[in-house]
This record gives C-alpha cells, sequence and structure tokens, in this order.
C-alpha cells in the first residue's frame, strides 16, 4: 500500500513527517505572537514584565552573587524590598543564561529582545512538550493536535506574546513538561522519570508560585489511585522519588524555603506521601499474614491512623504551627471572600471570577472538545487518564474563579481536544476498513500504537491547512463512495471546525491580546493610526528632570513602570507585599489635602503620579481605581477614611460639581482635575464618566510640573514647607492668582 | 620667584579674606537702610554709624525712592535691609510687600519698624510673618512705666524691661544692664507656638495697646519688638517704634535701647549666633569607611562638625545637646553625640552607634533647632541591606540534635544499601534472615545472610523492586 519515499521506510517517514510537523507548530506559535512586535516596537509590556526586565537587567550586569543578595531600597521606600529573596528567579536566570550564551557565541544580543522574545520560544517548546504529554497519554496524533492546539490557544497566548515577559511565559512549559514527567515515571514506574520529573518541579518552582498548583494535583493524583484501589509498586517509586527530590530542590528557592514543611498549600503532599508508605507497607504486611488477621489490623490502624492524622492537622493549625490558609487561597473556594476581607486581592482585575464568555473567547472549539476527551478519557481509565480526569475537572473549577487560571487551564483542554479529535481522526480517517464490508465507525479503544495509523493521524493532522487527502482503495466505486460519504461529510465539519478555530485564534491574538498596554494605539477616523506614548514620556520626564533619589507616589499599578523606565524610587509598586503601605498611599490620596501634604512629606515624597484618562476616554485612570483605593485605605484606616463619604447623598460616584464634598476635597480628584476645565472650556466634559467637570478646583500643597501629551500621567511636586511657617494657601492667597502662562493645547 | 609669586598670592587672598571678615556679618555686607526721607537719616545717626563701624556698606535711600530695588535681573541686590519709614505711604515702584517677602525668602535679612501710623504695605508685609500689628493709630501705653523727663511723663513712651531671655538674641549685657528700653509707637500680636518667631521684647502686665478693642492686648501678649527667622536661616526682625532706633531714644538717660539696638540688628544681619554644618561623615567602625550600604547590626560612627560665628569668626560650637537620628518613619535611633574635640573653627560631634537589626531606607538626621540659632538640619539617605545568603550564623548550637540527625540518617541509608547491594543473592530459600540484615551494620550483614539459610524466596523477590 505505501512504499518507500525518499528511500525512507514507512516508520521513518512518520517520525520525519512528526518532526516537521512539529517544527511547523512552533513556528506557527512563535510567530502568532509577534504581532505586538511588529505593530508597536520591541517593548516590554505591562506591569510585572518590567519588573522582570529591570531584574534581569540587574542579573545580567551584577552577575549571579549579587543579584541573589539584592536589596532594592528603591522600592517600597522607606521600607525597601529584599529582592534576591522574594521573587521567583527563574526567569531572569533563564534569560541571563540565553544572554550569555549567545554572548559567548559572539551574537551581540540586547538583553531587552532576549526578554521581549523569551515567552515567544518558550511557547514553541511548550508545543512540543505537549505534544509528548499527548503521545504519552494516547499517541502521536493527539499529541500533535495537542502541540497545535495549544500553540495557537488564546488562552495561552494571552500571557506569551513577545513582550510579555512574565513569569508564565516559561511556567506553562515546565508545567506540561513535569506533567508529562510525572505520567511517564508512573507509567514506567521509573524513579529516573521520578527524577526528572523533580528537577523540571523544581524549575516550575523556582519559576512561577503557581507550583502549587503541581504539587496539590499530583498528590491529588496518587490519592485517587490509591483510593480506587490502584496502589502499585510503580505509584510508589514515582511518587517517593518525585515528592522527596522535588521537596527537597523547591526549598533551594529562597522565596519558598521552609513553606513545604509547615503551610497550607503544601501539607496535602507531604500527607499523600506518608499514606503512600502507610499503604506501601501495609502491602508488605498483607503478604506476610493471613487475611482475617490483617483485615483486622488494617481496620484498626486505619480509624486509629485517620484519627490521629486529622487531630494532629487540626490542633496544629489551630496552634498556629501549620500556617493557616491564606486569604488568596480562600478566595479559591469563596469569590466573594476577597472582595469582603481582601480588597487588594479583590482589586486586580485578572482575580476576578471568570465571565463564562471568556471560556469561548480563550478556548473556543477547545472547550466543547473537553468533555469529549474526558468521555474518551473514563473509557480508558489507565492511572494517566486518572490525572487527565482530575486535571481537567480542577483547572475547569479554580478557572471559573479566576480568570487568570484559564492559563492553567488552557494545556489540559488541549490536551483533552487533542485526544478527542485524534479518535475522531482515527475513526474517519480510517481507510483500511475500505476493502472489507464494515463501513461503520471503528472501534476507537482499538491499540492505537500501529505505525500506519499514526503515519494516517499525522497526515491528518497537517490537513488543518490543507485539503483532506484520500487514500488509495481498491473496491468498486459506488462501493466506496458510500463508505467514503459520511466520513468525508464529518471530516469536512471538522475541517470547517478547525479552520474557523484558527481563524478566531488568529484574530484574538491580533485585536486582543497583542497591546502593550505601555503604549495605547487609537485610529483616526481616516483610519490611520495614531500612537499615544503618554505613559513613556511622562516617565522620560522623570527620568531626565528629577533628582536620582526623587520619591515618585503613585497608585501601585505603576510602582514597576515606574522603576523600570523611570528609574525613581517608589513607594508602593505591583509586588503588593504590604498591605499596610499600600493602604497609606491610598490615604494619601484619598485624604484632603492638608492631610495628604502631611502624609507625603511624613514619607519623604516629591513627587506624584496620577494617571487621569478623561481627555482621551482612557478607562483604566486613577479615578475609575479610585473606589478600591478607598476601600483598601478603609481596611487599614477605618477610622480616616470612609468609603460612604465619597458618594453624593443618592449614592452615585461622581466627580462634578454635585460630588460629595470628601470626593472634591480628596487629592485625587483635585490632581485629576486641576487646571482641566481650563483646557476643556466651561462645557468641558469628562470623556471616561461622562459628566460634567467640576468647576473649581484649588490646589496649595501641590505644584503641578508636568502633565503629557493627551493629559494622561499627571505629574505634581510636594512643594517644600513654606519659608515663613505660613500654610501654602495663605502663601498662595499672598502671592495672589497664578500668572495666567500660556498652555500649550493638545490636539 | 615663583615662590615669591606664589606668597604674594596668598598675602592677597588673605587680605581679602580679613576683608570678608571685617565685614562682620557671616553673610555679605551690602545693607539698604529706607527711610521716610533723606533729611529724616540725621535722626538715626547712632545706627548708622554703629552699623557703618561694624564693616556694613551701608546705602540710605529715601524709602519713595523708585529706582531702589531689591532684586535686579532675579539677582538680590542688598544682603540686608531696614525698613525705618513705618508711615511711608508710597514705597518705590519695586519696594511691595511681596518684593520684601521674595527678598526674605531669597536668604535676605530684615528689619521692619512700625509706629502708630505705619502704612498697610508694611502691615501686609508683617502679616507674613505672623506678626499683626494692632490698628491705624493705636499706642502702646503703660501708666506705671514711662518715660519721666523734667516731672512730667508721657505715657506713650513706654519704659519696657520685659526682655525675653534668650542669649542667642539678645547679649548678657543687655539683660544684666540697669535701665529701660523706651519705646513708643505700636504693639503687635504673635503667636507664641510659631517656632520661628521669637518675641524679644514684651509688655510689662501694666502696659497695654489702647484701641484695642474688646480684647486688650496687653502684658505678654502685647509683642513690642519680635524676631523671626526663616526655615532658610533668613532673619527678621520686628519692631513697633521707629523710636527705638533714634537717636534721641540712644541717649535718654537710663536708656538700653543703644544695647537693644545693637544686639537686635548683630543677629539680624548674622553678625552671631549662625550656626552651621560643617561637614559630616559616617562610616563603619570597623573599617573606617563609608559602605556603599550598611548591613543590619553594623557598629559605624556618626560624625559632624559644627562652627559657630560670632565676634567675626567662625569658631566651635560648643553644646552637650546635638542629638542624631536613625529614622525610617519614625525615628529607630536618638541619641545624643558626644563632642570629641574641637579643631580650628568646628567642633566635631561624634556617636558610636550600632544600626538597628532591621532592613530598609534610614535618613540619619541631624536635626539641630534652638532660638536664636541658625538650624541645622542634615539629611543622609542611607539603604541598610539584610545579610547576604553567607552572612547568617551556621551551625547553631540549638540544631545539633537535627544535624546529627540528617547524618545518622544519611549513614544508615549508606548502610542499609551496602547490605543490600552487598548481601549475597539467596540462592535457596531464606528462613528469618530479614530483620537481621536490617538491623546489623553492613559489615556483619553478609555473613548473616550467608550463614542462615532462606525459606521466603518469594517474599524476598516481591520486595526488591519497591527499593530498586
Amino acid at each position: 500500500m505505501v512504499g518507500k519515499v525518499l528511500g525512507l521506510a514507512v516508520a521513518d517517514q512518520a517520525s520525519l513527517l512528526r518532526l516537521a510537523i512539529l517544527g511547523l507548530i512552533s513556528i506557527v506559535a512563535i510567530g502568532s505572537r509577534l504581532y505586538s512586535v511588529i505593530r508597536f516596537e520591541s517593548v516590554i509590556h505591562e506591569f510585572d514584565p518590567w519588573f522582570n526586565y529591570r531584574t534581569t537587567r540587574y542579573l545580567v550586569n551584577n552577575g549571579f552573587d549579587k543579584f541573589w543578595n539584592w536589596f532594592d531600597e528603591t522600592a517600597w521606600y522607606p521600607l525597601g524590598r529584599v529582592v534576591g529573596g522574594t521573587l521567583y528567579p527563574g526567569i531572569m536566570v533563564t534569560s541571563a543564561a540565553i544572554y550569555n550564551a549567545l554572548h559567548l557565541l559572539n551574537i551581540p544580543v540586547d538583553i531587552r529582545n532576549v526578554c521581549v522574545f523569551l515567552a515567544p520560544v518558550f511557547s514553541a517548546l511548550t508545543a512540543v512538550a505537549t505534544y509528548y504529554l499527548g503521545k504519552e497519554v494516547k499517541n502521536a496524533t493527539a499529541g500533535l493536535l495537542a502541540a497545535a492546539f495549544i500553540g495557537i490557544a488564546p488562552g495561552y497566548i494571552s500571557r506569551s506574546v513577545a513582550g510579555s515577559y512574565d513569569n508564565e511565559g516559561i511556567a506553562i512549559f515546565l508545567l506540561v513538561f513535569t506533567f508529562f514527567l510525572w505520567l511517564r515515571a508512573v507509567r514506567l514506574g521509573s524513579a529516573l522519570y521520578g527524577a526528572l520529573a523533580a528537577t523540571a518541579y523544581f524549575y516550575m518552582v523556582s519559576a512561577w508560585g503557581g507550583y502549587v498548583f503541581i504539587i496539590n494535583l499530583i498528590p491529588l493524583h496518587v490519592f485517587a489511585l490509591l483510593a480506587m484501589g490502584r496502589y502499585s509498586n510503580r505509584l510508589y517509586v514515582a511518587y517517593s522519588t518525585f515528592y522527596a527530590l522535588g521537596t527537597l530542590a523547591s526549598m533551594q528557592i529562597p522565596f519558598v524555603g521552609f513553606q513545604p514543611t509547615f503551610t497550607s498549600e503544601h501539607m496535602a503532599a507531604m500527607g499523600t506521601f506518608g499514606l503512600i508508605q502507610l499503604v506501601a507497607f501495609t502491602h508488605y504486611l498483607r503478604a506476610l499474614m493471613p487475611a482475617g488477621h490483617f483485615q483486622t489490623l488494617l481496620r484498626a490502624a486505619v480509624a486509629m491512623l485517620f484519627a490521629l492524622g486529622a487531630g494532629g492537622l487540626v490542633l496544629l493549625t489551630m496552634r498556629g504551627v501549620i500556617a493557616p490558609w491564606t486569604g488568596r487561597f480562600y478566595s479559591l473556594w469563596d469569590t466573594g471572600y476577597a472582595k469582603v476581607h481582601i480588597p487588594i486581592i479583590a482589586s486586580v482585575s485578572e482575580h476576578q471570577p471568570t465571565a463564562w464568555p471568556n471560556f469561548f473567547f480563550d478556548l473556543n472549539l477547545l472547550m466543547l472538545l473537553l468533555p469529549a476527551g474526558i468521555y474518551f478519557s473514563f473509557r480508558e481509565l489507565t492511572d494517566n487518564h486518572v490525572f487527565l480526569i482530575l486535571y481537567s475537572i480542577f483547572a475547569a473549577y479554580f478557572a471559573g474563579v479566576m480568570v487568570r487560571l484559564i492559563l492553567t487551564l488552557t494545556p489540559i483542554v488541549c490536551v483533552m481536544a487533542g485526544i478527542a479529535m485524534a479518535n475522531v481522526f482515527e475513526t474517519y480517517l480510517d481507510f483500511r476498513g475500505m476493502t472489507a464490508q464494515t463501513t461503520g465507525a471503528g472501534d476507537t479503544t482499538e491499540d492505537a500504537k500501529a505505525p500506519a495509523t499514526s503515519a494516517a493521524a499525522a497526515a491528518a493532522a497537517s490537513v488543518a491547512a490543507s485539503v483532506p487527502p484520500g487514500s488509495p482503495a481498491r473496491p468498486a466505486l459506488g462501493k466506496r463512495l458510500y463508505a467514503y460519504f459520511p466520513k468525508a461529510v464529518v471530516m469536512v465539519n471538522f475541517m470547517y471546525f478547525l479552520f474557523m478555530f484558527q481563524l478566531h485564534c488568529s484574530w484574538i491574538t491580533s485585536s486582543a491580546y497583542s497591546s502593550p498596554s505601555v503604549v495605547l494605539a487609537s485610529r483616526a477616523p481616516d483610519g490611520s493610526q495614531h500612537i499615544i506614548d503618554d505613559f513613556r514620556e511622562a516617565y522620560y520626564w522623570l527620568r531626565k528632570n528629577t533628582p536620582q533619589d526623587a520619591r515618585v507616589l503613585s497608585w501601585w499599578d505603576y510602582g514597576y513602570q515606574l522603576a523600570g523606565m523611570a528609574d525613581r524610587t517608589t513607594l508602593v509598586d505591583n509586588n503588593t507585599w504590604n498591605n499596610t503601605h499600600i493602604a497609606t498611599v491610598g490615604k494619601v490620596l484619598a485624604s484632603d489635602e492638608d492631610t495628604a501634604y502631611e502624609l507625603a512629606r511624613r514619607h519623604d515624597v516629591d513627587y506624584v503620579l496620577v494617571v487621569f484618562g478623561a481627555m482621551l476616554g482612557y478607562s483604566g485612570d486613577d479615578i475609575n481605581k479610585f473606589l478600591w483605593m478607598i476601600r483598601i485605605a478603609q481596611g487599614v484606616y477605618p477610622n480616616d477614611v470612609s468609603e460612604q463619604a465619597f458618594f453624593t447623598a443618592d449614592g452615585q460616584y461622581s466627580i462634578d460639581d454635585s460630588a460629595s464634598p470628601t470626593m472634591k476635597a480628596s487629592l485625587m480628584h483635585k490632581l485629576c482635575y486641576y487646571r482641566f476645565n481650563e483646557v476643556m472650556g466651561a462645557q468641558g466634559f469628562d470623556r471616561v464618566r461622562k459628566q460634567k467637570l467640576p468647576s473649581n478646583v484649588e490646589l496649595h500643597n501641590f505644584a503641578e510640573a508636568y502633565t503629557t501629551e493627551n493629559w494622561l500621567v499627571r505629574i505634581y511636586k510636594v512643594k517644600d514647607l513654606d519659608s515663613l511657617g505660613r500654610s501654602h494657601r495663605a502663601a498662595d492667597a499672598f502671592n495672589g492668582p497664578r500668572p495666567a502662562a500660556p498652555r500649550r493645547v493638545p490636539f | 620667584m615663583r615662590l615669591a609669586a606664589s606668597l604674594g598670592a596668598c598675602l592677597a587672598l588673605g587680605a581679602a579674606w580679613l576683608r570678608v571678615v571685617c565685614a562682620g556679618s557671616a553673610m555679605g555686607d551690602r545693607l539698604l537702610v529706607l527711610v521716610p526721607t533723606a533729611e529724616a537719616a540725621g535722626g538715626y545717626s547712632e545706627l548708622l554709624g554703629s552699623l557703618a563701624e561694624r564693616g556694613f556698606d551701608v546705602s540710605v535711600r529715601a524709602a519713595s525712592n523708585s529706582s531702589v530695588a531689591l532684586h535686579v535681573d532675579g539677582r538680590r541686590q542688598y544682603d540686608h535691609a531696614v525698613l525705618l519709614a513705618p508711615a511711608a505711604k508710597r514705597l518705590g515702584a519695586a519696594l511691595t510687600a511681596h518684593s520684601f517677602v521674595r527678598f526674605v525668602d531669597d536668604g535676605g535679612n530684615l528689619v521692619v519698624v512700625g509706629s502708630s501710623d505705619m502704612s498697610d504695605q508694611s502691615r501686609k508685609l508683617a502679616a507674613q510673618f505672623g506678626v499683626v500689628f494692632e490698628k491705624h493709630g493705636s499706642r502702646v501705653v503703660d501708666h506705671s512705666h514711662h518715660l519721666v523727663t523734667d516731672g512730667t511723663g508721657d505715657h506713650a513712651v513706654v519704659a519696657a524691661s520685659r526682655l525675653a531671655a534668650v542669649p542667642a538674641v539678645l547679649s548678657p549685657q543687655l539683660l544684666e544692664a540697669p535701665g529701660t528700653v523706651y519705646f513708643r509707637g505700636i504693639g503687635h500680636r504673635y503667636d507664641p507656638s510659631n517656632p520661628l518667631l521669637t518675641p524679644a521684647l514684651t509688655g510689662a502686665p501694666t502696659t497695654y495697646s489702647d484701641l484695642s478693642g474688646d480684647e486688650v492686648l496687653s502684658g505678654r501678649q502685647l509683642g513690642l519688638v519680635s524676631v523671626f527667622q526663616t526655615r532658610r536661616n533668613a532673619r527678621v526682625a520686628f519692631s513697633g517704634s521707629a523710636d527705638l532706633f533714634s537717636d534721641a531714644f540712644m541717649r535718654t538717660t537710663q536708656s538700653r535701647n543703644r544695647q537693644l539696638v545693637h544686639d537686635i540688628t548683630q543677629w539680624t544681619f548674622q553678625e552671631k549666633a549662625v550656626l552651621r554644618e560643617v561637614a559630616r561623615r559616617h562610616y563603619l567602625a570597623a573599617t573606617g569607611m563609608q559602605p556603599e550600604h550598611y548591613r543590619v547590626s553594623n557598629d559605624m560612627v556618626y560624625e559632624i562638625d559644627l562652627s559657630v560665628y560670632y565676634d567675626d569668626a567662625w569658631r566651635p560650637y560648643e553644646a552637650d545637646d546635638v542629638q542624631f537620628e536613625a529614622i525610617m518613619l519614625d525615628p529607630y535611633i536618638r541619641t545624643t553625640l558626644n563632642r570629641t574635640r574641637s579643631s580650628g573653627p568646628a567642633a566635631t560631634y561624634r556617636g558610636d552607634i550600632r544600626l538597628p537589626d532591621r532592613y530598609g531606607t534610614f535618613t540619619f538626621r541631624v536635626n539641630y533647632k534652638r532660638t536664636g540659632l541658625a538650624n541645622v538640619d542634615v539629611k543622609d539617605t542611607v539603604a541598610i541591606w539584610p545579610l547576604r545568603h553567607d552572612e547568617y550564623p551556621r551551625f547553631l548550637s540549638a540544631a545539633y540534635p537535627y544535624y546529627t540527625g540528617s547524618f545518622v540518617m544519611m549513614v544508615g541509608f549508606l548502610a542499609l544499601c551496602a547490605a543490600w547491594l552487598w548481601s549475597a543473592e539467596p540462592s535457596k530459600p531464606v528462613t528469618q534472615a530479614k530483620p537481621a540484615t536490617q538491623v546489623k551494620p553492613a559489615t556483619q550483614a553478609k555473613p548473616a545472610t550467608q550463614a542462615k539459610p532462606a525459606t521466603q524466596a518469594k517474599h524476598t523477590a516481591k520486595s526488591k523492586p519497591k527499593s530498586s
């Protein structure tokens, strides 16, 4: 049926084909993540990546030893931040290693470009790892399909476009790879693969806080297998190796430290480790004892151990030996928890519960194939499939709780969809039966390791971009048509779905996930693009016009960018470790001018930066975030800040003349609207709030230092104390009205 | 030849330095005196003579002179100014309250003199410093203490003697001398809680300001002469009486006016009580070098050199209350520095300090503010880093049980492995050999297994893959 091509046997052709397909998938995966570089420029995106970029630069310039012991006194002024001990160094070390390797080869690449392109490159590796995972749980067809899916799934692209230099960029690869190694370790009962899985896990721990997902899911897998009575020595070897090595290795990361021994998040893994020892011991005992005695012993032992274990856990937790669950963890179970107890977590948009269209938006077709994949997994239900099912269910749940966790759901959805699609292909592209009389659906559980099937499936996977090929068949034409037709109909349908999926992914990637957010783009009525670069303008102004040690107060969202782009000291940043400090900044912005001035001086603040979108209609500005600042401040200073006081009598959040007195007196309101009506005119309008402008905004203790072209960023200087001991209000009154300096008018 | 030239240069420099020193003020010698009219200057010859004698370059100008400006092209033209024309309705075009405030803001020193009919311009100026002169036309009156000449008394010429004991401003000669200060003019209100303002001369309980309205201003609340030092150490003096400075009052018998005017002008024009920080250092006690950043609990040394200006020269400042603070939001350390030596014009204060066991950005601050003295407020922002990863103590004695435990574990594991690896593969079934091999050390394991015949081959085979 199939002859030699290029002098290669069928099996070799298949592997060559697979290699080629994987290569193409990698290229597509990288290519589709480059929109942002092509549209804008090779720039680091958003907020957190700026921190990673800054630390990477520090690492490259100062070496690992200094990086490890780096204390950043310019962040969290005046508390400082022990950077070396409070970050996951994986991504920085990876970039630095790549950078140094390239320089060793005399390829002078800028570290920025290494950082920008790291995530796309790692997405290609993710595709490869997913291929192996799919191959591990089903076959190469499923692997290739899963690889193709993860290469372009928007749920993953959202965190790995070029410039999105964040932990997740490499962590998803490590997540998938660790799971692959784990499954192989379980299947083979191999200590080697267990150790490899532990190594991959160590890399994962060094790269992302999401490693907790692994260290809970794998024990859960083990526990489920034990509960199903599937204990085997293979499982024992795999888990004991993985847990012992993985935990020891993870404790080498300073940020993790001794957490695996006392925090609740790691207790499940430790408990399972103990349990599997007991089970192993029980199995050993069973071999030595008569069955009757054994049953009695077992019951007594199980009851006693359970009581001891549970009692001990409760006692230790109550005594505080085991750290209680953290708020971030509670919010995983109760989506309303954070909003009530920890506004700082609830205020982050990516911590919001997921709206259902998001699933379709990010996963599209794959979401529909997930249940099919679970179904097929249940049909086979090996140890590996138990893992897949558990992963699917848990990841789906967590993805529903928090938007950002769609990211951890994406790999398993891709694998499951790969399995489902592989089954479809195997059934409907199986033309071997054409010569026989059976034309119905083949047995899907049929052993799929045959090379011919792999080749056909591999060919099918490549079909996504081309026409489905027909296999040569012998029987009579009518009979052949009768046999082909239903298959062709199904295949054409699925091809259409896949094609649409590809279109959807490209469109989402290009329209939703490729904006750097540091640079904004708008379209003029004639369709021409207008770049709005106010953020960098403001940061650059700070960099060039303020003293090196100037301290800039802003809401924490802009902390990393200020540190990265403006190179100035910040009070709070996106590493939200100190709620009190953030609340203090919130209080400064929510207080009246005099209180704010006093607080600002106490914290040695030189400049205050606010983001103000009313001129552009940029809705993510500080006035819209203001309620969160108030809530966070109220959480710590309930006597000084009250959310209610910022609403009008009829409960409106307004900023115009009808706003509540507290609102109008607040520093944030003043800094935003100060002199804004001079440029917008008497009939001025806030384009975000759709309200009229406040008519009279007075500001005395702060002096306007810089306002960007589109008024997106406004920077104020905190005035010195008056030399004569007057209040600034009195001094301004004495000095008379400010001379009306000519202002440049935007547009 | 070259030696002679350089010697000459040195001499010239020395001469220049001497000349500066002779100027008397620590700041400069350009002094502007604004008098109502050129003729009126004759009434202040004592004052003007004294100023000229003290080395000031005195320019006496009529207040209405439009060509007089305190700033030209943004540069301050005078170092000191005396506004001796309280009643002048029209000052020169460039002489507004704003220009005087700017002058002071810019470091100029100023004496403002009032009178019962003082102008709004002067009131407005004084109000900016928290000195609120009484209503137009009001006078300070004292029916018990007043000037008596030839048996008749003028109750509006108050014989004031309530001088504030501020040695930095008022000299001991003045405070201890007999006699009174004659004062004819207007009183002012002041805020006693204002740290920048110090009343130098206040009313006696019998002294009051007429036309005060409902709340009669009298006694201590009634300010007659006050001095003000801005946050940038510029100095301003206010007197409600121009006559206080006049020749007539100075020459009156039992008058302390001369000394008071001398003290007030000396202080205001920075001829005394000018404190400054010459240098400051902080360094590690161990190395004597200033590090890039400190580590927690470092022993360090802070030193500051202070000198004070009086009698035409900078001299070491001697006090026992110079304090040092290490602040991160709150002061973590506040300690008094010890005076170690007085070398040349400066006294060195030193503190041997152990830094707090807390990392962060600290501010080392010496905030020395004493009434009448110039403020010294110096800050250094210093980072205190946590220990390096290899600087923490190793091998804690409390942890010896754990170390022992881990090593015993390792040895035991190796022993077990050795026992397993080198024990002979049982060719025949073994009977209860297992416990013996596991408990005994590796060296004895081999003979033990060999010696005893085995029975449970099945069990051995089964458990083997488990631990492989």
